[in-house]
């Protein structure tokens, strides 16, 4: 009771509020964690951006918001797909919108289009665009920002959809490896005796295995989708995890309540789980976003090396590649390029502030 | 202590064996090996020459089944996979690893030839991130918290956000003579006239091939190691023998650059066993982008040729050399740290 550990001072103010509650070691975390300016404002930056580009079809997208065409309402860029034939257009498969604006203003008969702000698709290729002339990739220009690739698709359209992929990619990698990692690393922390010491072998092995040759390979015989590149990076990138978690349950497992919740008759997984692991978290916590680095400059220098994922999916290690086999354009180089350093920036601003925020090491020096 | 390492030395051959039998199973279960591509190109041959000759027509040539079988033969395809294994083991414990079909030439002329261009820039490059790393980790931590240390963390952050390859990517677009400027040649080891040059413009040219790679592989350890550099000698000077060198009166610059600094250092030293495997090995990306005949651009070309020989040849030379500087980084550990005593 701090009132009567303190007499004199309860005395002396009115009736002191109680004080309050201590925070947990999350809450305090969290609150150093905002405290940390550089790496709250990425974080805020980050998953603004992320957050923002679930909204790309109505933000980029080459069909229309909003149509009215003969006093009926179309939303064909959340909605379903329309011919061109419904809109009065002489085209076969979907409506050209862009064209479709022009054409309605050029009748003024009352019907309109409304465009999303950048409309252009990234699948979109713009080879027949009339306003696009000569071969692709073109350079930017006011209506492309970043230009046209070699199949003259937008360039900043598949950088924003690369981000979205990108950072999905990455999360899941890191989510489905730290899974595997601090499962295996928790078994042979916690058993330990001989199946920690076949486990070790095993891992040894596994982490010899030189992976991106080995995704190359599998690549290079099956395109493989998403899903499928997922589970093949996060089963090859397991391995640091494991150790740190090793580590950690085998220390933890030495001290007093996990005697006590042992003895308790608890099974091995409730001890696990519900004693160990909570116990166990800060080094997942606080390596994870450089995981997450690693794991999207993983995904992008696949792309470029041809092994990534499906054409025609965004992608920032395509474009690098496109660019690089033709020298003069810059631009399909450095605005990927330029996109994945700034991402991955923040990404380090804020694992930076993770890791200070768990794991603070203040080092005391004399003088 | 011999009898640790040798026992170290025994350890590598499972680990070894394991490494080699999985990628081994991978390039025999997948589809598209080096029998259907080299069907393939027979029958592209094939086809090629009877348009030639004027039937225009694109045909596929049959392959007799006796060469698919002699194919097969070649290739072990014919055995069980574990008989396959233990040929391919045969072979490489004589030192046979077999022949390229894609170059003609053995596995082994094959890396031989390539080795000392990768390990040219790989080992420039890595002295060259030692050369800056170490004094700038040691200058970050004597500042700590200084406006300096601020900078230049703002550098290794950036160090961080940027893989190597990356860097090489814009470099070369801003410095390859493309929309920019017209400073650095477009990759590759050295120029074609190479042989034409004179003693002083070889020295040149070699140079002018080598700035924009070698600060590309520099910049791969750079943040880490300046962070390791000055996480280490920040927690020497946080220890006790530090407090009795600065009372026994000793100047600030000989207790931290010859107590501390030696003892932070070690891990460093350590970590050179580790560098040494990736330094040979090669970067496939960074060679890529520059156009640079190495291992990794073998590596790379070879999977795409479906080329298994090499695949496999590279495979056993990188593991043996990862494996040899795990051992490395230990003997250097005993070296450098006399406390350490492995059993």
């Amino acid at each position: 009771m701090a009132e009567t550990a303190h007499p004199s001072t309860a005395s002396a103010a009115p009736p002191l509020r109680r004080a309050p509650k201590p925070l947990s070691l999350l809450r305090r975390r969290w609150r150093k964690f905002r405290a940390l300016k550089r790496g709250w404002y990425s974080f805020l930056i980050l998953t603004g951006a992320y957050a923002l580009s679930f909204f790309l079809p109505v933000l980029v997208n080459s069909r229309a918001l909003i149509v009215k065409c003969d006093g009926r309402y179309y939303f064909p860029a959340v909605g379903k797909f329309h011919e061109a034939k419904a809109f009065g257009q002489r085209l076969v498969g979907e409506a050209d919108y862009r064209k479709l604006k022009r054409q309605f203003e050029e009748e003024g008969r009352g019907n309109w289009v409304i465009l999303p702000p950048y409309p252009y698709h990234p699948h979109e290729s713009l080879l027949t665009d009339p306003e696009l002339p000569g071969n692709p990739p073109h350079p930017p220009s006011r209506r492309h920002w970043m230009g046209t690739d070699d199949r003259g698709r937008d360039v900043f359209a598949r950088l924003l959809y690369g981000f979205q992929i990108s950072i999905t990619f990455g999360i899941a990698v890191v989510g489905l490896s730290y899974l595997i990692g601090m499962a295996i690393g928790a078994c042979l922390g916690y058993f330990g005796g001989r199946i920690d010491l076949y486990g070790q072998r095993l891992v040894e092995i596994w982490s010899n295995l030189p992976f991106l040759y080995i995704i190359m390979i599998i690549g290079s015989l099956m395109k493989p989708d998403m899903s499928i590149l997922i589970a093949i990076l996060a089963i090859f990138s397991w391995i640091s995890i494991s150790f740190y978690m090793r580590g950690e349950f085998y220390r933890e497992k030495s001290k007093d309540y996990a005697a006590a919740a042992i003895s308790q008759g608890e099974s091995n997984l409730s001890v696990m789980f519900r004693h160990l692991l909570p116990n166990g978290l800060t080094p997942v916590i606080s390596f994870a976003p450089f995981s997450l680095v690693g794991a999207i400059s993983s995904l992008v220098a696949l792309d470029f090396l041809g092994f990534g994922l499906r054409p025609p999916t965004p992608s920032w290690g395509e474009l690098v590649n496109q660019g690089l086999q033709n020298i003069f354009k810059w631009h399909l180089v450095v605005f990927p390029l330029g996109a994945m350093f700034a991402t991955l920036l923040l990404v380090v601003f804020i694992g930076e502030a993770i890791r200070e925020a768990f794991d603070p090491k203040s080092h005391s020096r004399l003088r | 202590m011999a009898a640790y390492f040798a026992r170290r030395l025994l350890l590598m051959i499972p680990t070894f064996l394991g490494v080699t039998v999985i990628v081994f199973a991978i390039t025999r279960f997948v589809p598209g090996g080096p029998i259907e591509q080299i069907i393939v190109r027979m029958q592209m041959g094939g086809g090629r020459g009877e348009s030639a000759g004027g039937a225009g027509v694109e045909t596929s040539v049959a392959i007799p089944e006796a060469v698919k079988e002699e194919l097969k033969k070649h290739f072990h395809f014919d055995k069980p996979i574990w008989r396959a294994y233990l040929l391919w083991l045969g072979d490489l414990l004589s030192l046979n690893l077999g022949k390229s079909y894609t170059y003609g030439l053995p596995v082994l002329e094959l890396i031989a030839e390539r080795f000392p261009v990768s390990i040219y820039f790989g080992l420039i490059g890595y002295l060259l991130a030692y050369l800056v790393c170490i004094p700038l980790g040691i200058a970050k931590a004597i500042k700590h918290g200084s406006a300096f240390d601020f900078a230049s963390s703002a550098l290794v952050f950036i160090g961080y956000s940027i893989p190597g390859w990356a860097l090489g990517a814009v470099l070369l677009v801003l410095f390859g003579g493309g929309s920019f400027w017209n400073v650095f040649p477009l990759g590759g080891f050295r120029s074609a006239s190479w042989e034409q040059l004179n003693l002083f413009e070889k020295v040149i040219d070699q140079l002018h091939h080598t700035i924009l790679p070698v600060f590309c592989y520099a910049l791969g350890g750079f943040a880490t190691l300046t962070i390791l550099t000055k996480n280490s000698l920040m927690e020497n000077l946080g220890q006790d023998y530090i407090r009795t060198a600065f009372a026994k009166g000793l100047s600030e610059r000989r207790v931290i650059f010859v107590h501390a600094l030696r003892n932070s250092l070690i891990p460093i030293c350590t970590g050179l066993g580790h560098a040494i495997g990736l330094i040979m090995a090669g970067s496939y990306l960074i060679e890529k982008v520059f156009n640079i005949d190495g291992i990794g651009y073998l590596g790379f070309t070879s999977i795409n040729e479906r080329d298994f020989t090499v695949v496999m040849g590279i495979l056993v030379f990188n593991t043996l050399l990862i494996l040899l500087g795990n051992i490395l980084s230990d003997v250097l550990y005993v070296l450098t740290d006399p406390r350490i005593r492995f059993q």
